[in-house]
């Protein structure tokens, strides 16, 4: 919702400080601004508080409870006039949809710009002026949260005496209504409309949005307001099913109370009549069945402080009430909050201890130490888990994690975010393929020159009738023969490691890729007692995207040089492109004839960029280098 | 031979559940596909709610339409429901570390899969005051000592009163800053009731927690979408190092 602060500080004799400041008491008090332009505050206001926050008043409210400012008037608590009746406008309902409906005619009114100070107060939220009656709308809706709606009476039939009649109804299947912005919508049988009930056309999408062919233009002069309260749940599908989201259906959704129409009537008639003139015929209100004032909410101090923690007083708590308009009574320790009628969210003794934790300030809530536990806490699932993740690390397999969501699968989703994996995975099996792949290529960067790739995933498969943990390893031979035992032999390590424990080793494994069901494994009894290996994380160190390319060297250094000091020489020649080395080779040799000894080392060094591909130009030059710091050394010759 | 590693993911729930089984609590599982009811209704989220609008909710195409989990929540309902089925009254105490599904578009920041910890504390007299000492004492062990914690006002519709968690983080050599990290509030008293418990004589909190995002902020990941990549350069990002042996242990 955007507020602007000059809109609100017309509910204040106090000047409001600066908007940043406004924004900071909001957000630790009430709702997070999310965002400040100049003046205005964009304020999540939250669902539970969308019944009377969506409003200029509300969030005036919730600004005086976070500052402690009190409102020099609040429209809501303000006595509401009688309205006059009138024989010139019928309103019939279906009460399905329709929990309360004020209409009113208003005849004789000039329709042009609006005063200076409603233009300014709609621009301060980013609003356009159109007229000064749609204006006067807009600004009610904003000010006090009702959406309305004017319709120009010259454009709806009459009735035989005169009169204008309209009906709130179903939607005809495929009936169509052209809204003020020129876009048409196909509405269905679970739609309502507000229609023209002589000539039966639909005037308007009833709480969605206005109708063009009865819009207000500059020569309308006779004006029938229409001030609806409708069902939240059936807005909110209308809009999803139309895909229209407006102010008004925003507000009816998050189900204001039907109570506040008759305020929204009482303020758009004096509005439209101040600065448009005209004579207000009459209203008409149909309120099927009126909303009971809300339940009393009794909540003691003792049990608002043990829900918050706190130790607050009667005293606080008062405060706290005052603050935020909640009218109560209080006898020695014993609150009676009396929810106001759009406080729809205040019905139990939890909302209270939130209203009072949060205007007096959640910093006042200190921590506290939970109170021993008599019984030891049950991780033995987990524990099984991450023992069996151990034996595996242990044998040479890293873990790896993949997504859930596979090409092909026993269960499909009906909104996949990939259209090519609409499915859930039933076996890990084909992202261990892909990961294998992807991991011989960047083997030589991340494992050097390791000659076995070993990886395991650990995660939950889906099939239709049932959900369960699988086990797959994966193994490929980077250098030499692929052996067909490594997987067999690490298979049958973790089973014979948990001998009762329900793991058995399949009937036959394939010698790159195997999974294990966990399914019938006794996970807790793995899991009895173990202490799993823990390791710290250093800072993360993103690896390049970019390819890295390889290149060995090979040299002859004297008898007795160690393998660091061929490393360190390289590395110190390389320069920043060498991402990594490896001792690929070591050997010695003494001359036959002079009988000196020699030592060859070979390296294997990658060269990568962060920022860009590597050509041979780049990687030349460090190789040059390399070999002239190799060769410079004593005795020491490149190969 | 080498020793494999283990995902970044693996090793942090492990020194998660380490500090909270310190504090005594045990941890839980439930499906990650779930029935609407323990996804939505239990917790206190009834259909056609604008609550369900806060989260975009994967859905199968079945018959009897599943959900794949949008929080580890569902499991506190599964959890509770054990508990007075085995007649086991509270306390309680668990944490539930498991994937859960949001279908929204990924960036650095975002991922249709993610990991969340949820943790549960019922009780006599549990009180969100509990839970920020008992949050700031795992953040303070997790993060830095220099930890602290703070509430802003929130709303989810199974807990009342509803808080958002913002952390006090601080490293050496950069500017302490307040980072936004978790929802959390106490257990709200329909959610009790859905499970058969007495709102009257128990009550307690409830938090959920991204563990990415812990990662990211604890140890400088970029980009959530490395985390379920299944690319093993993220593993070698980190330099690892066992904080004891326990190889006597796995032997035995």
């Amino acid at each position: 919702m955007k507020v602007s602060r000059a809109w609100l500080q017309k509910y204040f004799e106090e000047p409001l400080p600066e908007v940043e400041e406004i924004a900071d008491a909001l957000t630790f008090h009430s709702s997070e601004v999310e965002e400040i332009k100049g003046e205005m505050m964009d304020v999540k206001i939250l669902p539970d508080r969308a019944g009377y926050a969506l409003s200029h008043r509300g969030v005036a409210l919730e600004t005086g409870a976070s500052l402690s400012l009190s409102l020099k008037s609040d429209p809501l608590r303000e006595s509401l006039p009688e309205f006059l009746t009138t024989d010139q406008l019928t309103v019939e309902v279906d009460d399905s949809y329709v929990l309360r409906h004020l209409g009113a005619i208003v005849r004789g009114v000039k329709v042009g710009p609006s005063p200076v100070w409603l233009k300014e107060a709609l621009e301060s939220v980013g609003q356009r002026s159109i007229n000064n009656i749609v204006d006067a709308t807009n600004y009610v809706m904003l000010n006090i949260g009702q959406p309305m709606h004017a319709f120009d009476l010259a454009k709806v039939s009459r009735g035989v005496n005169g009169e204008t009649r309209i009906i709130i109804r179903r939607a005809a299947a495929g009936e169509t209504v052209t809204v003020l912005t020129g876009e048409t919508y196909t509405l269905a049988t679970d739609m309502f409309v507000i229609a023209d009930a002589t000539s039966g056309a639909a005037l308007d999408i009833a709480g969605l949005k206005g109708g063009m062919a009865s819009g207000i233009t500059e020569t309308t002069t006779d004006l029938l307001v229409s001030v609806g309260t409708y069902n939240g749940t059936t807005i909110r599908k209308m809009s999803q099913a139309l895909k229209l989201w407006t102010d008004a259906s925003l507000r009816y959704q998050n189900k204001i109370s039907p109570e506040l129409g008759a305020y929204g009537m009482r303020d758009i008639l004096k509005l439209i009549t101040d600065i448009a003139g005209g004579e207000v015929v009459g209203v008409i209100d149909v309120y099927p069945n009126p909303a009971a004032a809300l339940p009393h909410v009794p909540a003691t101090l003792e049990r608002l402080n043990a829900i918050l923690g706190t130790s607050f007083s009667v005293e606080d708590v008062t405060t706290a009430l005052d603050r935020i308009a909640l009218p109560h009574q209080v006898e020695g320790e014993m609150f009676t909050v009396m929810p106001t009628f759009e406080r729809t969210d205040i019905a139990t003794v939890q909302d209270v201890a939130e209203e009072v934790g949060r205007v007096l300030g959640y910093d006042r809530v200190l921590p506290e130490q939970l109170p021993a536990m008599q019984t030891a806490p049950d991780q033995r699932k987990f524990l099984g888990l991450e023992r069996l993740k151990d034996v595996l690390t242990e044998h040479g397999f890293t873990e790896i994690s993949t997504q859930s969501f596979a090409i092909e699968g026993e269960i499909v989703l009906e909104n996949p975010l990939q259209s090519d994996r609409p499915a859930l995975r039933t076996t890990l099996v084909e992202n261990m393929k892909d990961a294998i792949t992807r991991a011989e290529f960047v083997a030589p960067l991340v494992l050097g020159t390791e000659p076995t790739l070993k990886q395991f995933e650990l995660g939950s498969v889906f099939k239709k009738d049932r959900e369960h943990f699988a086990l797959t390893l994966g193994y490929k031979q980077l250098s030499g023969k692929q052996s067909a035992s490594v997987l067999p032999e690490a298979v049958q390590a973790l089973v014979d490691a948990f001998p009762a424990s329900g793991l058995t080793v399949p009937a036959t494994i394939n010698p790159a890729i195997c999974e294990l069901s966990l399914e019938n494994v006794n996970l807790e009894a793995v899991g009895e007692g173990y202490d799993p290996i823990k390791s710290t994380l250093s800072e993360y160190k993103q690896f390049s995207i970019y390819p890295f390319a390889l290149r060995d060297v090979a040299v002859w250094t004297l008898s007795g040089t160690e393998e660091s000091e061929v490393a360190l020489t390289i590395a110190g020649a390389a320069g920043d492109l060498l991402a990594r080395m490896d001792l690929f080779d070591r050997f010695e040799k003494t001359d036959a004839t002079t009988g000196a000894s020699r030592i060859s080392y070979a390296f294997r060094m990658v060269f990568q960029s962060d920022s860009r591909t590597l050509a041979d130009t780049d990687i030349d030059p460090a190789m040059t280098a390399i070999t002239e710091a190799l060769n410079a050394k004593d005795g020491w010759e490149v190969r | 031979m080498s020793t494999g590693r283990l995902h970044p993911m693996s090793a942090a729930i492990r020194e998660i559940a380490g500090m909270f089984a310190g504090m005594g609590f045990g941890i839980a599982y439930g499906p990650e596909l779930e029935d609407e009811w323990y996804n939505f209704d239990a917790l206190n989220v009834p259909a056609d709610h604008p609550a369900r609008d806060m989260q975009d909710t994967f859905w199968t195409k079945e018959e009897k339409r599943r959900v794949p989990r949008t929080q580890t929540s569902s499991v506190q309902i599964r959890f509770m429901e054990e508990m007075q089925k085995e007649n086991i009254l509270p306390p309680y105490r668990i944490i539930v570390p498991g994937k859960v599904f949001r279908n929204e578009a990924t960036d650095a920041t975002h991922e249709a899969q993610f990991y969340q910890c949820e943790g549960l504390a019922i009780g006599e007299g549990i009180s969100l005051a509990h839970l920020k000492g008992t949050l700031e004492s795992f953040f303070k062990e997790y993060l830095s000592a220099d930890a602290k914690v703070r509430f802003r006002p929130s709303f989810f519709p199974f807990t009342e009163p509803s808080v958002e968690v913002d952390v006090w983080y601080e490293v050496a050599g950069k500017e302490g800053r307040w980072l936004e990290v978790m929802g959390a509030g106490m257990v709200h008293q329909t959610v009790l009731k859905n499970v058969g418990i007495d709102p009257e004589k128990y009550q307690g909190f409830a938090f959920g927690v991204g563990i990415e995002r812990l990662i990211m902020i604890k140890h400088g990941v970029p980009d959530v979408r490395l985390f379920h990549s299944g690319d093993i350069r993220f593993n070698h990002g980190f330099d690892v190092t066992r904080v004891e042996d326990n190889l006597k242990d796995m032997a035995s």
